[in-house]
């Protein structure tokens, strides 16, 4: 890609997501519920579970810290899967139309959509992450924590975006959002996402360890369990979760590039 | 080579396009010259909609060839985009932004540069006379108001042509005389324009050619004068006093034959067109029949249509 | 009332069982809209006992086959939850319908046409408890009552889904809009989780104890858990049966304290 054609994709995708990002403010009853399913996994698991932090060999005592990243992967999840419920919106009123009718490099309408669902993950991280210090959580793995938390965040968004988009630009209607929802929820929930590997036993153990969202959530939760190395964000419990989150965010996004030009058969 | 630019601004060359087993455009011929206004005129499904999304890009054709401002559809749609504007069917406006906002971001869309993109946008919102509301949200818009928007958003980068996919449908009369008077005044100044309409009126009065579409094919094409002229004679009515109808009949058979009327009128087919009119008053006046009321009929759009297609395209 | 009058109590029955009649074909008649909530009920309840097995060692926890049995109750509460989803929805468009303002000129007694409009959810409520037990014994759920505890949970479960769909009229008559019914449901499921639903009051401290000390939902499922557990007793199915029903007589007093209320406006 030339410099130019780069700037120009740059500058269209950053106008597509500030459209977006409008929607937060002007029709607030649409991103509240995003903003809310996060805290109240974290405050009912957190609370429900609360017990389970007492069973030998969990990695931490406090259940808030364990349940915080699951509620802000989850929430991330969903900011990535919203921008497919807005795609198969534009793509039934015909705004869609209207961006692929126009000169601006396709890339620059999946790209909007991605800045979008970073920006929607940013803020999720901001309030929540406040609200779980409020309730008792600790980065016990110090600054560093906060980042790979970040990292599987918007990794997570990344990856459920691609899906979305792609999905979305194949059904072209609200089938796409039932098949979203539905394969999201069962990705997030056959992996560690409400006990640590170790201590899962049966058919879910087998699933588990070979769902790459067990090695995004061991990333999110990094900064907040204590691990082998004593506290410090360790190499060894990250960087799986770092290769999950590249491979699949390839694979989704380039589905979703794929599905695109569809829209022109 | 379909990069080369030819000099008709529109140019469909056997152009199809299927859905499964429907044939939504069943192969269609047609070439707008610049500075024309071009109507598709047919009833819903008829195949136009399917026909403009191929030559604006927004849908590949199956088969066949479409050159739009000298480039191909389906090879080179980045230089279509660049040249051409367009306003859709269903006026795509997002309901939660303002006017001005839309016209940013096409501007943006279309590489407008940074610098002009305030001006151009208050300058096209003046142009559609939408200054006032040009910080509303769109939704609290009249639907003349949004296709005025939606026809600011497609001149946006100053396009050669222009699309227009049922403009006026479901606008009240003064917005669509608001909406007409706007695209004469694009043409005038040298915008190529093609148009869909399901309104006979609206291809009369405002395409300089129309192509009647029925089951995706063109079944009729020319200018709107000339087409009805194919169709038949005009028709004239005269009103005479009661004690003259039989002079005045035998008057009218010179000129054609007689055509079912309302009680108290005659009406004769005029063989030779309109231009007959003149003789028509001479030979009446010579042979004393007092004239009370004289009218002519040209055939309309519809019968046209009808004679075309077998149905009719407006009421039954 | 002079139109009431006109009408005989038997002609009212028939009209309450025909009401009943269509509603229950309309709810077992939209497989796509059923199947959801009779399939993550089970999925979760797979998963957690996957998840959750380690933890019925822990202090506080009863003494449980596997944490599938424990979870059990959960399942029925929750899954009805899911269920009434659909019958939620039903009731929105109705509103839209204009279902109220019938409501409100009907001649036959409005508490049965009520009911007559809510039996569809409740015998798909039962249905729903009996798929759960039925699927889940063999895999380690024993129901310690056995089968006379086993009914009686099928009945909660039928009144349970009449409670949520009386609850959810009240509050479509108080608001008449479809919005605020579907708006009220994630609510049920904020009290669901902030029960013992899912683990045992024992375990929990803090205001999330005390919340679930106060939550009638908790009473609810431990009624429930009792007959799985340990066996028939006389107030686990007390608590199995009698809390729904109050809830259910309190949600139809709102409603039609409300249903009088706007008529007296007119």
């Amino acid at each position: 890609m030339s410099g130019a054609s780069l700037r120009e994709t740059v500058r269209s995708a950053r106008a597509i997501s500030v459209r977006n990002l409008r929607g937060i403010v002007r029709l607030p009853s649409a991103f509240m519920p995003a903003l809310m399913m996060p805290i109240f996994t974290m405050i009912a698991f957190a609370g429900t579970f609360a017990a389970i932090t007492k069973l030998p060999g969990f990695p931490t005592d406090r259940s808030v810290n364990w349940f915080m990243p699951l509620g802000i992967c989850f929430g991330s999840a969903f900011s990535g899967i919203g921008q497919g419920f807005s795609a198969i919106r534009d793509i039934q009123t015909g705004f869609y139309d209207r961006l692929r009718m126009s000169p601006a490099p396709r890339a620059s309408i999946i790209l909007g959509a991605l800045l979008a669902s970073w920006f929607r993950a940013l803020l999720l991280n901001l309030v929540v992450v406040p609200v779980g210090v409020l309730l008792g959580v600790r980065f016990t793995g110090g600054l560093l924590g906060i980042l790979t938390l970040l990292a599987a965040s918007l990794g997570t968004a990344t990856m459920a975006l691609g899906w979305g988009l792609g999905l979305a630009y194949r059904f072209r209607d609200m089938r796409a959002a039932a098949v979203m929802q539905l394969t999201m929820f069962v990705v997030l929930y056959l992996s560690s996402a409400q006990m640590p590997l170790a201590l899962i036993s049966g058919w879910l153990h087998a699933v588990a360890r070979i769902n790459p969202m067990t090695n995004i959530l061991r990333l999110a939760r990094e900064g907040l369990v204590t691990s082998a190395s004593g506290g410090n964000v360790a190499w060894a419990n990250t960087w799986g979760g770092l290769v999950a989150i590249v491979a699949l965010s390839a694979l989704t996004l380039t589905f979703a590039w794929r599905s695109l030009d569809r829209l022109s058969r | 080579m379909s990069g080369h630019p030819v000099q008709a601004p529109i140019v469909a060359e056997q152009l199809v396009r299927t859905f499964g087993d429907l044939r939504a455009v069943d192969g269609i011929d047609m070439t707008v010259d610049a500075g024309e206004i071009f109507g598709f005129l047919g009833p819903n499904g008829a195949g136009k909609s399917t026909a403009v999304r191929m030559l604006t890009t927004l849908l590949r054709p199956t088969s066949g060839r479409a050159i739009v401002a000298g480039f191909d559809v389906a090879t080179h749609p980045d230089e279509v985009r660049r040249r051409i504007g367009v306003a859709l069917q269903d006026a795509a406006i997002d309901p939660l932004m303002t006017g001005n906002e839309l016209l940013r971001l096409q501007a943006v869309l279309y590489g407008i540069p940074s610098g002009k993109v305030k001006s151009r946008a208050a300058e096209l919102l003046e142009r559609v006379g939408l200054t006032a509301a040009a910080d509303r949200r769109v939704g609290t818009y009249s639907g003349g108001m949004r296709r005025r928007l939606d026809l600011a958003l497609s001149l946006i980068h100053e396009p050669t042509v222009l699309f227009l996919d049922e403009p006026t449908t479901g606008l009240d009369p003064m917005s669509r005389m608001t909406l007409w008077e706007e695209v004469r005044r694009l043409n005038r100044e040298g915008t190529t324009v093609l148009l869909t309409t399901q309104y006979l009126e609206e291809a009369d009065q405002l395409a300089d050619r129309i192509a009647i579409i029925d089951k995706g094919r063109i079944v009729r094409e020319g200018r709107p004068r000339d087409l009805k002229a194919e169709v038949g004679s005009p028709t004239l009515l005269v009103a005479v006093p009661r004690e003259q109808a039989d002079a005045a009949r035998a008057v009218l058979q010179e000129f054609g034959e007689s055509r079912p009327t309302a009680e108290g009128t005659l009406g004769v087919g005029l063989r030779d067109g309109a231009r007959a009119v003149t003789d028509v008053v001479r030979r009446l006046d010579e042979a004393g029949v007092r004239l009370q009321h004289l009218e002519i009929n040209e055939p309309s759009l519809d019968d046209v249509f009808a004679e075309a297609t077998g149905h009719r395209l407006e009421g039954e | 009332m002079t139109v009431a009058a006109a009408h005989s109590p038997g002609l009212a029955l028939r009209q309450v069982a025909a009401l009943a009649r269509r509603s229950t074909r309309e709810t077992f008649r939209q497989p796509a809209l059923v199947a959801p909530s009779v399939i993550f009920p089970l999925f979760f309840a797979a998963l957690g006992a996957s998840s959750f097995n380690r933890a019925t060692s822990l202090p506080g926890f009863p003494k449980v086959d596997s944490f599938l049995q424990f979870s059990l109750a959960a399942t029925v509460v929750q899954g009805v939850l899911f269920g009434s989803v659909t019958g939620a929805a039903a009731l929105a468009t109705d509103i839209e319908n204009g279902f109220l303002d019938r409501l409100l000129a009907a001649p036959t007694p409005r508490t049965g046409i009520l009911i007559g409009r809510l039996a569809g959810s409740a015998i798909f409520g039962a249905a729903q408890a009996a798929v759960f037990i039925a699927v889940l014994w063999p895999f380690g759920a024993t129901v310690r009552s056995g089968v006379p505890g086993a009914a009686v949970m099928v009945l909660s479960g039928g009144i349970v889904a009449l409670a949520i769909g009386s609850l959810m009229s009240a509050v479509a008559i108080r608001t008449g809009s479809a919005e605020a019914v579907q708006g009220s449901f994630p609510l049920l499921f904020v009290l669901l989780f902030f029960s013992s639903a899912f683990f045992p009051r024992e375990t929990m401290s803090g205001a999330y104890r005390a919340i679930a000390d106060a939550n009638p939902i908790s009473y609810l499922v431990e009624g429930l858990r009792e007959l799985v557990l340990t066996g028939y007793s006389g107030t686990a199915v007390l608590q199995a049966i009698l809390i729904p029903l109050v809830a259910c007589a309190a949600a139809v007093m709102l409603a039609l304290r409300s249903l009088r209320r706007k008529l007296a406006a007119r």
